[in-house]
């Protein structure tokens, strides 16, 4: 294990986050399995009373979690100079490579899953019913599950990633020809692939934002679910073919650009060397989910008092996805034209 | 102008600004590294080529090197890499290239090592496993 202040952090949120949801998710999928049946005013009370303690609690721990993603990469980045061999995280990623990955998988996919379980949660806050709470415990337990994966493999990887291990990094497998990512485009648009796929980022992106656009102007949100829904669903999946071409694009075209490396294509140099392109990755990665986040709102939202509520928060999601969208391909072309 | 337009506006403006500081540093800052991989040279590892029009490329190691010489190939006049027991400059074709167990720049496993006098390379082939290779900047 390499001691710092950022492992050691890693590690006790790691231990926080694994005993808080076994308890939290236990609770949560007991209270959703007692939450329907009909009950007694004051075992109904002493429910409601449980609920609200398991969430203040969850609430905390899921916050940590959302930390947890960029906090990852912090503590990886902070064992490069302990490995001998690794120049950027990539390196550090070489020590255990299949646990890794599959965090780095994991992760991404937890934070979306507990973003939008946030805004249920606000959601129905905002009720005076909580027509939610049987939902939202639901899907609490289930997070938990993803959180309580997540936090163990943290513990394992910190625990486990040696100091003094040699490995190579980024150049010997990111830069070598038959990489995917050269492949995949070079499949579809043959040697000079780089323009295309430049273009059709730029496309996609601008299309994602323009359709976001109108929906906002339009009644789209206002509409009935069952027209609304389809409409929303499109526009997700829209919104992940765009992020799979942005990752292509930043790869192969954008990334060796903006770090004046035109043979590199590390997304963790690109950090490293390009510090303000974290920026514009958080962007584009809120207004992503942001998408994502208007779509599981609108599917698991639709109940009760909630219902009447959803379409001005819908409207506030999607603002929030067309500014962090917007946001983070003008970071782009700034540092295009600046470069 | 309404209250939270000004603090927007001047977000953005500090943004921009921070922007373009950042990218004048970051240009600063990558002139002494490697430009294949942007890592730190270690001078007595280094392979330096000059463009037909008289600029310069420097890399990390004779991997970093070799993988863009074939990109570069017909702009390159002149490949000069580093005599490891002196450290002088020396240019590609006059040297002697050794693999062996010993890696000189960890992060590409680089194990190819150059020596200006035959009697140097020779010795490192005993001491370390090595054996002769080719020159790897041959047009």
């Amino acid at each position: 294990m390499i001691l710092n202040a950022l492992s050691i952090t890693m590690i006790f949120l790691g231990v926080l986050s694994v005993l808080l949801t076994i308890w939290g998710g236990t609770s949560s999928l007991i209270l959703y399995r007692k939450w329907k049946r009909p009950s007694r005013p004051e075992e109904k009370t002493s429910l409601e009373d449980r609920s609200y303690l398991i969430l203040l609690i969850m609430v905390i721990v899921l916050l940590v979690r959302l930390i947890n993603w960029p906090l990852f990469y912090i503590t990886l980045q902070s064992f490069i100079l302990d490995i001998e061999g690794a120049m950027c995280i990539f390196g550090v990623t070489q020590v255990k490579p299949g646990l890794t990955r599959f965090l780095e998988f994991l992760k991404p996919i937890t934070f979306f899953l507990i973003g939008g379980w946030f805004i249920l949660h606000i959601l129905d806050r905002a009720t005076k019913t909580s027509p939610l709470m049987r939902r939202k415990l639901f899907l609490l337990s289930i997070i938990s599950l993803l959180v309580l994966i997540d936090s163990l493999g943290d513990i394992f990887l910190i625990l486990g990633i040696a100091p003094e291990s040699l490995v190579s990094c980024c150049t010997t497998i990111t830069d070598i020809l038959n990489r995917p990512t050269r492949t995949t485009p070079e499949a579809f648009f043959g040697p000079e692939y780089a323009h295309p796929l430049q273009v059709l980022f730029f496309i996609t992106h601008l299309a994602l934002i323009g359709i976001i656009g109108i929906t906002l102007k339009s009644k789209t949100l206002e509409i009935t679910f069952l027209r609304r829904r389809p409409i929303l669903g499109l526009l997700f999946l829209f919104a992940i073919l765009n992020a799979f071409i942005f990752l292509l694009s930043q790869i192969e075209v954008f990334a060796p650009r903006m770090m004046h490396l035109p043979f590199h294509h590390c997304l963790y140099c690109l950090w490293q060397y390009v510090p303000d392109s974290i920026a514009m990755y958080l962007f584009f990665i809120l207004g992503t989910f942001s998408v994502g986040w208007g779509f599981t709102t609108d599917l698991f939202g639709k109940i009760g008092e909630a219902s009447d509520l959803l379409s001005n928060y819908l409207r506030k999601i999607y603002w929030f996805a067309f500014f962090f969208l917007l946001a983070s391909l003008i970071l782009l072309i700034i540092h295009l034209l600046l470069d | 102008m309404p209250p939270n337009k000004r603090w927007i506006t001047l977000f953005i403006i500090f943004v921009i600004i921070s922007l373009v500081l950042g990218c004048q540093e970051e240009r600063k800052s990558i002139e002494s590294r490697c430009d294949y991989d942007g890592v730190k040279i270690e001078p007595i590892y280094a392979v330096y080529f000059t463009l037909q029009d008289g600029t310069e490329k420097k890399f990390c190691s004779i991997a970093c090197a070799s993988m863009s010489f074939s990109a570069l190939k017909k702009q390159i006049r002149e490949v000069r890499v580093v005599d490891e027991p002196s450290g002088n400059k020396i240019n590609a074709s006059e040297a002697f290239f050794v693999e062996s167990d010993i890696v000189t720049v960890p992060h590409v496993k680089n194990r190819i090592h150059v020596f200006a006098k035959k009697e140097d390379a020779l010795k490192h082939i005993q001491k370390f496993k090595g054996n002769w290779v080719e020159n790897p900047f041959l047009s």
